[in-house]
């Protein structure tokens, strides 16, 4: 696809996606929020942004809870307007997004199944850009290997399923592990996809998957630490579609504390930087806060470019990150503790 | 003693003495009861301030532990779900120990680990260390709360116990000790009275024997002046009534 024809079966949408990245919340709105003192002046200050009155209908006292399920829900119906409205390849690539959020899903479900919980109770937790059609049908499974052989094969996912993980593993597997394994398979395929693009798309994307690659098997590293995680356990579950595969990923698969995987770090100048700026005392920014800093840095990225698909991955992690931010100056301001109101991650 | 609470008893020395017994005994009950009372009081207050302070700090760390929470679900996104679904077996389980105080059995409430941590893993790719935050926070607020509960039940016992007890010293003090010390002078009055009686009684008679004394001495003075004196056998040589001498 090249600029020529993007604009054919596309452009509506990037039209459409361009105005809503104008909307996303810029520093200015983050200053107003944190002087709220309630959560009805926060409700007032989102009044005068891009939300609108999404908040208008609640109920008095409002909770930040229904705050967090309001904010979803607009970003579920944006993007289920542009899927509506999309063709292939576009289609498949937002298809791919939300295979992500279906991986949460169907760990939840299958967590919920074998605890025999109801399926009609956690239908409604699943998070709903997620949803596929066999969740209905998850209760007839009782254990995970007739839930694998009922429901999952007809899923989009099936597919993760079989790269990584046995029957007899779905049993005995703790459910983190194969949550990890799963997103893995999902990384590297979205990957290969994208490659298969090619142009922007796949020059953009590669950029951005491989990072999330890499952050992904440093996070892993580092909370497998004090864990019983074996370290060929560990090493299976890096995605290896980032920069540190192979060497970086064997450096770490060794890697026994915090200090040898800042070595690994080392010999990559954009992970040097994180790791150099981040330490856990606390005060300063956590690892994770820069490793979502340097994610919103790349997501910017992808508004400089057009006639690329990066823009519709990019504006939804951005709105994401939004939804945290929001999120938790709520709960600063709810819980009147305005310590750390400013740690959130601006954007623009 | 009408109007006035006494044991009714006959009044003997025999009854004094066994009231005099039940009087000692009721100052000793007395004063071992005030003694459990007193000692029970400062238990109380003991427990009082520690309940307290427990709550302060149940205020602080509660609001760490919500505070620690926002942060995580900043970090991972929502995991309260899978969290609430995952949920099989407690892992922080309560034993009840007996603790006893002055005789009275409080209960006290012990926490204990049963089993393995279930969510080692959750938040192994994003998140995992405020996740380890969350798990001590909340841990710290269980068992706080854990001794909360000990320190509350025992201080609603002690209360019960308390006024039960001071009931029992106060009804001592002043229904049974004042009624036994009347049924004491009761009796005590009563024994002086018999004795006087008795000693007016010996009076009497002795008064009245005297008399009867004096007027026995008189009869017999007044025949011998109205008959002379009593003729006698032996002092006369001759006796007339003798034919033949």
């Amino acid at each position: 696809m090249n600029s020529l024809n993007f604009n054919i079966d596309n452009g509506y949408l990037e039209g459409l996606v361009r105005g809503f990245k104008g909307g996303i919340l810029k520093q200015t709105d983050y200053l107003n929020l944190i002087q709220c003192e309630t959560l009805e002046d926060l409700k007032l200050h989102l009044q005068s942004t891009d939300y609108g009155n999404f908040l208008a209908n609640e109920a008095s006292p409002l909770q930040v809870s229904v705050i967090d399920d309001k904010l979803k829900e607009k970003l579920v119906i944006e993007f289920q307007h542009m899927r509506n409205q999309s063709v292939t390849p576009l289609a498949t690539f937002l298809d791919y997004i939300t295979y992500s959020y279906m991986i949460d899903n169907i760990v939840l479900l299958i967590t919920g199944t074998l605890h025999q919980r109801a399926i009609s109770e956690l239908i409604p937790k699943c998070h709903p850009l997620g949803s596929f059609e066999q969740m209905e049908a998850l209760h007839i499974a009782s254990t995970p290997a007739e839930l694998y052989n009922a429901v999952l094969v007809d899923t989009p996912l099936a597919s993760y399923f079989i790269d990584c993980i046995s029957e007899q593993d779905l049993d005995e597997l703790n459910i983190e592990i194969i949550r990890n394994a799963l997103y893995k398979a999902y990384l590297e395929d979205f990957y290969k996809f994208c490659q298969t693009l090619g142009d922007s798309t796949g020059a953009y994307m590669s950029d951005a998957l491989a990072f999330e690659a890499d952050r992904r098997a440093f996070i892993i590293t580092i909370n497998s630490f004090g864990t019983e995680l074996p370290k060929d356990d560990r090493a299976k579950l890096y995605p290896r579609c980032g920069k540190l595969f192979p060497d970086g990923l064997a450096a770490l698969a060794r890697a026994d504390d915090y200090e040898q995987v800042r070595a690994v770090a080392e010999y990559y100048s954009e992970y040097r930087v994180l790791f150099e700026e981040s330490s856990n005392n606390p005060g300063e920014k956590t690892l994770e806060d820069k490793f979502f800093e340097y994610e919103v840095m790349l997501m910017k990225k992808a508004f400089l470019d057009q006639f690329h698909f990066g823009i519709f991955y990019a504006y939804v992690k951005l709105k994401e990150q939004e939804s945290r931010n929001i999120i938790w100056i709520a709960e600063c301001v709810a819980q009147r503790h305005r310590a750390k109101i400013d740690s959130y991650i601006p954007i623009f | 003693m009408s109007g006035k609470d006494m044991i009714s008893v006959f009044p003997s020395r025999m009854a004094l003495t066994l009231m005099r017994g039940r009087l000692r005994g009721a100052q000793k009950g007395h004063s071992l009861l005030k003694k459990k009372s007193d000692a029970l009081t400062i238990k109380f207050r003991g427990i009082l301030k520690k309940i307290i302070e427990t709550k302060t700090m149940m205020g602080d760390v509660m609001r760490e532990a919500a505070f620690t929470m926002a942060e995580a679900k900043f970090a991972m996104g929502d995991f309260n779900n899978l969290v609430l679904q995952n949920t099989d077996k407690a892992q922080l389980k309560v034993k009840t120990k007996r603790d006893n105080v002055a005789g009275v059995n409080l209960p006290v409430f012990e926490a204990f680990h049963d089993g393995s941590d279930a969510y080692e893993y959750t938040g192994l790719a994003r998140g995992g260390q405020q996740i380890d935050r969350i798990k001590k926070n909340f841990a710290k607020a269980v068992t706080l709360l854990i001794d909360l509960a000990s320190l509350q039940s025992s201080f609603v016992i002690l209360d019960e116990v308390i006024k039960v007890t001071n009931r029992r010293v106060n009804a001592i003090e002043h229904v049974i000790i004042p009624r036994i010390e009347r049924t004491l002078s009761y009796i005590i009055s009563e024994l002086d009275e018999r004795e006087r009686e008795e000693f007016f009684r010996m009076k009497k008679l002795q008064g009245k024997k005297a008399l009867a004394r004096a007027a026995a001495e008189r009869n017999r003075n007044t025949s011998e002046e109205q008959y002379g004196p009593a003729a006698s056998l032996l002092d006369r040589e001759r006796d007339e009534d003798l034919l033949f001498d």
